[in-house]
């Protein structure tokens, strides 16, 4: 066995977390069972990683055997990754009928015809997924293992969500073989990134629950909104504005759990209009700012603004539009005309 | 109390002795057993605002290799200034006897600055604490350097708020163009040279109202953290970076009457 394959083997086995190592293993099939039964999972992780890789020697694993098991690796921990989703456009309407086999096989030789020294490996996964890893070389040199893109493919669908590696150059061919393999004949980046997969894909898949605009409900009289407290002594002054405000955070953000982002960018290029009576700055020129917002979960803290008095309810639709317009950076200009007080984000 | 400036070699082979027992007792940094940590203590005296200021006070520990002496240089492990930039306030009471150097600047590792602290604390009767920057101090910071005339190509004025009580915590960053906030700045500023509260209050609610306009969250019931201009950067922990040395006396004076602040 190659001793660069062997080292791979080696470091993917330490980066998975003990308790999980025997079920990773047996996800990937390429040990047998008998073989998994000579491992001790109780040592330390150093010599559980040597003994796999004792036993990929017997069995004379080769870098594609090993390309599989980071692939296992990365669905599995697929949150500490970054994800961009893109979206791919067709000319026609056909419905084509989806040929994994053709898909693969065009996928190969749209790599290969530019860049000889490329490992791909696939793996299929439920919900038509398709998980693509292709790891990058150059005319001279073999492929980086340890910096590898992976994309998924969403074959019923036109999105492909894609993890690049540092080599930001090899994106285009990524995309060009992306869209030659899918049969499309166009593909753009979505300004919409995060660590958690599973909300993009929530997102753009509108698989959230979705505030609708056109039906407002009236609140239910029963539903409490947060437990009542029991001392009669304490009266709540504000009670029917925060109710109005739960009822319009309701309407804006939908009941159900809200796709998790963890920041959302925006580039202002609006006018600066300040109070009339300051008088201050009225210049002809946008006042230029970058604002990020940041949260392990921004979607619900952006939620929780307005009942916490942050806030004004309705939140500005600049925030709340978000899921819906499936993109987490937005550039803002002033639109003119009419109205000088909406903005376009184009 | 009772500082002498004439003793300073004595001083630093006392803290050094003081380290290198601390070492031993195990508490300090393991650097390494084959290094030695050297103390050097030394007047800076260009760091001052007027000439009632006393001169800054630079602490360096820097190691050396006690295996390789002659081919390892000693390498600064950590350095320590006390300074006083303007502190006239506190040299006016002063009583006999008293140095005062309101202002200690601290750049390495923390268990070095608590050991240091400490043999000062212990030998000079003083007190240590770490400078906490208010939000209302940050942004006197942020509005005052924002006004400072930059360079082209010079890095946005930046404001960070933190929003901890909440559901899930939620920071926001809020990075202006650093010409259209001088802008904004100079028709705030009525009196060149002279800044008051007022304007600074005028030049945040335009930023806020700014934002509210935008995003509908009110900025001013949120926590300002940081602030990052050309000039410095300031977090309200008390670290602080000073990046042109042409407003380093701007800067400390500032921090000075921060600290007599907190001291009165």
């Amino acid at each position: 066995m190659d001793e660069t394959v062997a080292e791979y083997i080696r470091r993917t086995v330490l980066k998975i977390p003990r308790d999980e190592i025997k079920m990773m293993l047996q996800k990937w099939g390429f040990l047998s069972e008998a073989q998994l039964q000579t491992l001790n999972f109780h040592q330390v992780k150093d010599n559980i990683s040597q003994d796999v890789v004792q036993l990929c020697e017997e069995n004379s694993a080769d870098i594609k055997q090993a390309a599989v098991l980071d692939i296992i690796y990365n669905h599995t921990y697929h949150n500490k990754r970054m994800w961009s989703v893109y979206q791919m456009k067709k000319t026609g309407e056909e419905l084509e009928y989806f040929d994994l086999t053709d898909f693969k096989k065009k996928f190969k030789k749209r790599l290969r015809s530019a860049l000889k020294n490329v490992t791909i490996t696939f793996r299929e996964y439920e919900d038509n997924a398709i998980w693509i890893r292709v790891a990058w070389g150059t005319p001279s040199r073999k492929p980086n293992q340890y910096k590898p893109s992976y994309v998924v493919y969403h074959s019923q669908t036109p999105y492909a969500f894609i993890s690049a590696s540092v080599l930001k150059s090899n994106l285009p061919l990524l995309c060009q073989a992306l869209v030659v393999a899918s049969n499309y004949h166009d593909i753009r980046e979505m300004e919409l990134r995060s660590h958690s997969l599973n909300s993009l894909k929530d997102i753009v898949f509108k698989r959230y629950s979705q505030n609708f605009q056109t039906y407002c409900p009236k609140p239910l009289q029963e539903k409490n909104v947060e437990p009542e407290n029991v001392d009669l002594r304490i009266v709540q002054e504000n009670r029917s504005e925060k109710e109005r405000i739960q009822r319009v955070n309701q309407e804006v953000f939908g009941d159900g759990p809200q796709p998790i982002l963890e920041f959302a960018h925006y580039r202002l290029e609006t006018m600066f209009k300040s109070d009339p009576k300051m008088d201050i700055l009225d210049k002809k020129e946008p006042f230029r700012c970058l604002v990020k917002f940041s949260s392990p979960h921004l979607l619900e803290s952006l939620k929780s603004l307005a009942p916490a008095g942050m806030a004004d309810a309705p939140l500005s639709p600049l925030l709340t539009c978000i899921p819906q317009k499936a993109r987490n950076y937005f550039r803002i200009r002033e639109k003119k005309g009419l109205f000088p007080e909406t903005f376009v984000s184009p | 109390y009772r500082f002498s400036r004439g003793r300073l070699r004595e001083y630093a082979r006392l803290l050094g002795a003081a380290i290198a027992a601390d070492r031993h007792r195990g508490l300090a940094v393991q650097v390494g057993r084959d290094t030695d940590i050297a103390v050097a203590l030394s007047s800076l005296p260009g760091l001052q605002g007027s000439d009632r200021d006393p001169a800054a006070l630079l602490v360096q520990l820097s190691s050396r290799s006690q295996a390789y002496p002659k081919n390892s240089e000693d390498k600064i492990v950590w350095s320590g200034c006390f300074c006083c930039v303007y502190g006239d306030d506190l040299s006016e009471n002063l009583p006999e006897d008293f140095t005062c150097l309101p202002l200690f600047l601290a750049n390495g590792a923390e268990t070095y600055t608590s050991i240091v602290g400490s043999w000062f604390q212990k030998t000079f009767d003083c007190s240590f604490r770490r400078l906490a920057i208010s939000p209302l101090s940050l942004s006197w910071m942020v509005a005052m350097w924002a006004g400072c005339k930059v360079d082209k190509g010079a890095s946005a004025v930046e404001l960070v708020f933190s929003v901890p009580c909440l559901s899930q915590p939620l920071d926001i960053s809020y990075a202006i163009h650093p010409e259209d906030a001088k802008a904004l700045w100079d028709t705030v500023q009525k009196t060149p040279g002279e800044i008051t509260q007022e304007e600074v209050d005028v030049f945040m609610d335009c930023l806020y109202s700014h934002f509210h306009r935008h995003f509908k969250i009110r900025l001013s019931a949120a926590k300002l953290v940081k602030v990052s201009t050309a000039i410095a950067q300031a977090h309200c922990d008390g670290v602080v970076k000073i990046l042109h040395s042409q407003y380093l006396s701007g800067v400390l004076m500032l921090l000075t009457e921060l600290a007599i602040t907190q001291i009165q």
